[in-house]
């Protein structure tokens, strides 16, 4: 199976924003884009990859000259999206074959992201290939290529650290730190102060943690309401704050507050009630909601943006140094891919040479059998030298093939194949 | 039966000795050969073949005899040993159900040093209790040994409890820092361990009374030991002061809390240090 792979796109690496939103795909918007592609090119496969911070175009065939030029493809990126070619140009990158593989597998392993390590990107590139399935049933080509790269990518996963720490806000404030204080999250009573994005992003984590009891308390009762919506929360009004805190078990606090909110005073009440309960305060807020000397106090944990920061900055630190031995992975999977690739597009063309010998053989000898008397030990001798004669006769020019994997490997089958008159 | 009889202590011992180096090892290092589930995997086997070990070298040389009417533990050598096995029970269930959990690095220690005073009292002075086999004896031998477990292994709780707490307080945990496990795990399995341990102890005191007051077959009977014997007062004073803890913990709302929950536990561990102290120093049940 011959894999000629092609990429146009762009990502974070080389275009701005400016250009990646231009070229930005909504999953509703790769099915008409796709369809028109194989409405030009119809023997060949196509996939597109959109996310925020990268558009990627793949296509692949068993001839190069089924595929279209790298600049038919701008072209079709910039016609869908309404764009002059020269708008875009800059900002693109394009690989072929062996380094279009090792793109994908890098993308797929999120190697290549803007946050190295998150996991988002697998899901999308999952999503991408569905899409492709969808707008055509029959894509073996890429199928191979984007399950592989699947693969490789949970592989990745899998032997190293890399996925392992968590490098934002709020996925180390819940993901790590909550779960050193409390055991489960489902029979927690959780404190949102103010309803902005970083609450929603950080509830978000809370909810896939078993968070269920969520109260939400904003100076703007309508926001605060939406964001309940979303999670099944509570609103209560702040007046209630006070009796909000001391039934808290977690508080996150995201206020735009120039002010603290929770004063070292009004703890002191709030604490008089918990009986001494312990606390998990997450002030994501800047200027903070909470009084530092509130951390002060026995079963108070009080965490800032600032202390998170800096765990984050570690963690992403950390997964560097994992680099490595990820790279050396997607470097040794690459060449394994190509490998097996060469044998798949071989195999074809060694059976039909074996077969094409052995016709010859069969008619020599059957020649040879009639104009001789020979006894059935000398015919069976005579049968195993001419097999031999055609396995040593072979065996130089097939070890050739199959040793060679690199980019001469397909001239040599094309020789191989011109040279003993063998079709496609 | 030749090759079990060869089981020595060196056998458990170094087991459990090996499964605390692979637990040190996760605050050295997370990479390979040590990664997670090989190094867990590793350890659970170590800690199975120690307590494999333990228990063929308790029934057949520490003097642990298993029949219709129960279990006996010959001596203090054994009463050792026998505390160091269900604390090394009690740290597999963990390292089975709460991977990573931590709690070994202040078990094992615990285990090995209780192997180590065992070897300090030598296999020798039979409990006298042994030659009474009464239900009673049964009773009382049984729940102290498994009272005497739980405190340990409360403290145990308490001790680490702190540390987590410390730990959080100063802001020294990190996505790839040793974990222990949560301040809420270590505060309920204190709780349970201060419940269960008063239970037994209650248990181990009542059933020494009545081993004292009810006659017997053997040589314990009515007054065989004096009410204002030491071993009998700081008997009554640990409990007391369990049941009160528990209580303590049961109906007073803040000292269900936190930390106060690992000072209980981590007071009673000394009481109950104290009270093993003064029985061995009367020479009670030898």
């Amino acid at each position: 199976m011959n894999v000629n792979l092609q990429i146009v796109g762009c990502s974070h690496h080389q275009s701005n924003v400016s250009v990646r939103e231009k070229l930005a795909f909504t999953p509703q918007q790769v099915a008409p884009f796709l369809k028109a592609y194989y409405d030009q090119f119809p023997q060949s496969e196509a996939v597109l990859l959109s996310t925020c911070n990268r558009t990627e175009f793949y296509v692949a065939g068993k001839e190069p000259s089924l595929l279209p030029s790298q600049d038919e493809m701008i072209s079709l990126l910039a016609a869908e999206r309404g764009l002059k070619i020269g708008d875009i140009e800059q900002g693109l990158f394009s690989y072929r074959d062996r380094e279009a593989i090792r793109h994908l597998f890098f993308v797929t392993a999120s190697l290549d992201s803007m946050v190295i390590g998150e996991t988002q990107i697998l899901a999308q590139v999952k999503q991408a290939y569905q899409l492709a399935v969808e707008s055509n049933q029959s894509i073996p080509l890429t199928h191979h290529v984007f399950q592989s790269a699947i693969r490789v990518a949970r592989r990745v996963s899998n032997e190293t650290d890399l996925h392992s720490t968590r490098v934002s806000v709020p996925s180390v404030a819940i993901g790590v730190l909550a779960k050193q204080i409390f055991e489960r999250l489902d029979n927690k009573k959780i404190l949102i102060l103010g309803a902005g994005d970083m609450a929603e992003e950080t509830l978000r984590y809370v909810v896939d943690e078993g968070g269920r009891d969520v109260v939400v308390i904003n100076r703007t009762t309508a926001t605060a309401e939406k964001l309940a919506a979303k999670f099944n929360g509570r609103v209560v009004p702040w007046s209630d704050l006070q009796r909000a805190l001391v039934a808290a078990d977690l508080i996150i606090s995201t206020t735009g507050a120039t002010e603290p909110v929770v004063t070292s005073a009004l703890f002191e009440v709030v604490e008089r009630a918990r009986g001494e309960k312990p606390l998990f305060i997450l002030d994501l807020a800047v200027p903070r909601d909470f009084e530092s000397e509130i951390g002060d106090r026995t079963n108070v944990y009080l965490y800032t943006l600032d202390d998170l920061q800096r765990e984050c900055e570690r963690n992403m630190q950390s997964r560097k140094s994992h680099l490595a031995k990820a790279e050396l992975i997607l470097e040794q999977e690459t060449d394994s891919f190509l490998v097996d690739a060469a044998r798949r597009s071989s195999g074809a063309t060694i059976a039909q040479l074996k077969l094409q010998a052995d016709e010859v053989k069969e008619v020599e000898l059957k020649r040879l059998m009639n104009k001789l008397d020979l006894t059935p030990a000398q015919r069976q001798e005579i049968e195993y030298s001419f097999n031999r004669l055609v396995n040593k006769i072979l065996h130089p020019p097939l070890k050739s093939l199959q040793e060679d994997t690199g980019e001469s490997h397909h001239g040599l089958l094309d020789a191989l194949k011109r040279l003993f008159q063998l079709g496609d | 039966m030749d090759s079990l009889n060869k089981i020595s202590i060196t056998c458990f011992a170094a087991s459990y000795f090996v499964a605390l180096i692979l637990e040190l090892s996760r605050l050295l290092t997370k990479a390979e050969p040590f990664a997670s589930p090989w190094r867990r995997a590793l350890k659970i086997g170590f800690v199975s073949a120690g307590l494999f070990a333990h228990s063929v070298y308790l029934v057949l040389h520490g003097g642990v005899s298993l029949n219709v009417q129960g279990i006996w533990l010959g001596n203090w050598f054994t009463w050792c040993l026998a505390t160091s096995w269900l604390l090394g029970a009690a740290y597999l269930w963990m390292a089975i159900r709460k991977h990573e959990s931590g709690v070994g690095l202040f078990l094992l220690p615990l285990m090995l040093v209780l192997i180590w005073i065992g070897l300090q009292f030598g296999n020798a002075n039979q409990f006298t209790a042994s030659n009474a086999r009464t239900a009673w004896n049964m009773i009382h031998g049984a729940s102290l040994l498994l009272g005497t477990a739980m405190v340990t292994l409360g403290c145990t709780f308490g001790i680490v409890y702190l540390i987590q707490a410390k730990r959080l307080k100063q802001k020294t945990i990190s996505s790839g820092a040793f974990r222990l496990p949560s301040l809420e795990w270590l505060q309920q399995s204190s709780e349970r361990s201060l419940l269960v341990s008063t239970i037994l102890m209650g248990m181990g005191l009542i059933s020494g009374i009545a081993i004292n007051q009810v006659p017997g077959d053997g040589q314990m009977g009515v007054g065989v030991i004096a009410w204002s014997n030491p071993v009998i007062w700081t008997s009554g004073v640990l409990f007391l002061w369990l049941l009160v803890a528990t209580l303590f913990n049961l109906f007073y709302r803040p000292a269900r809390q936190g930390r106060k929950v690992a000072y209980l536990v981590m007071a009673s561990f000394l009481f109950l240090v104290l009270e093993l102290a003064i029985v061995w120093w009367v020479g009670h049940a030898t």
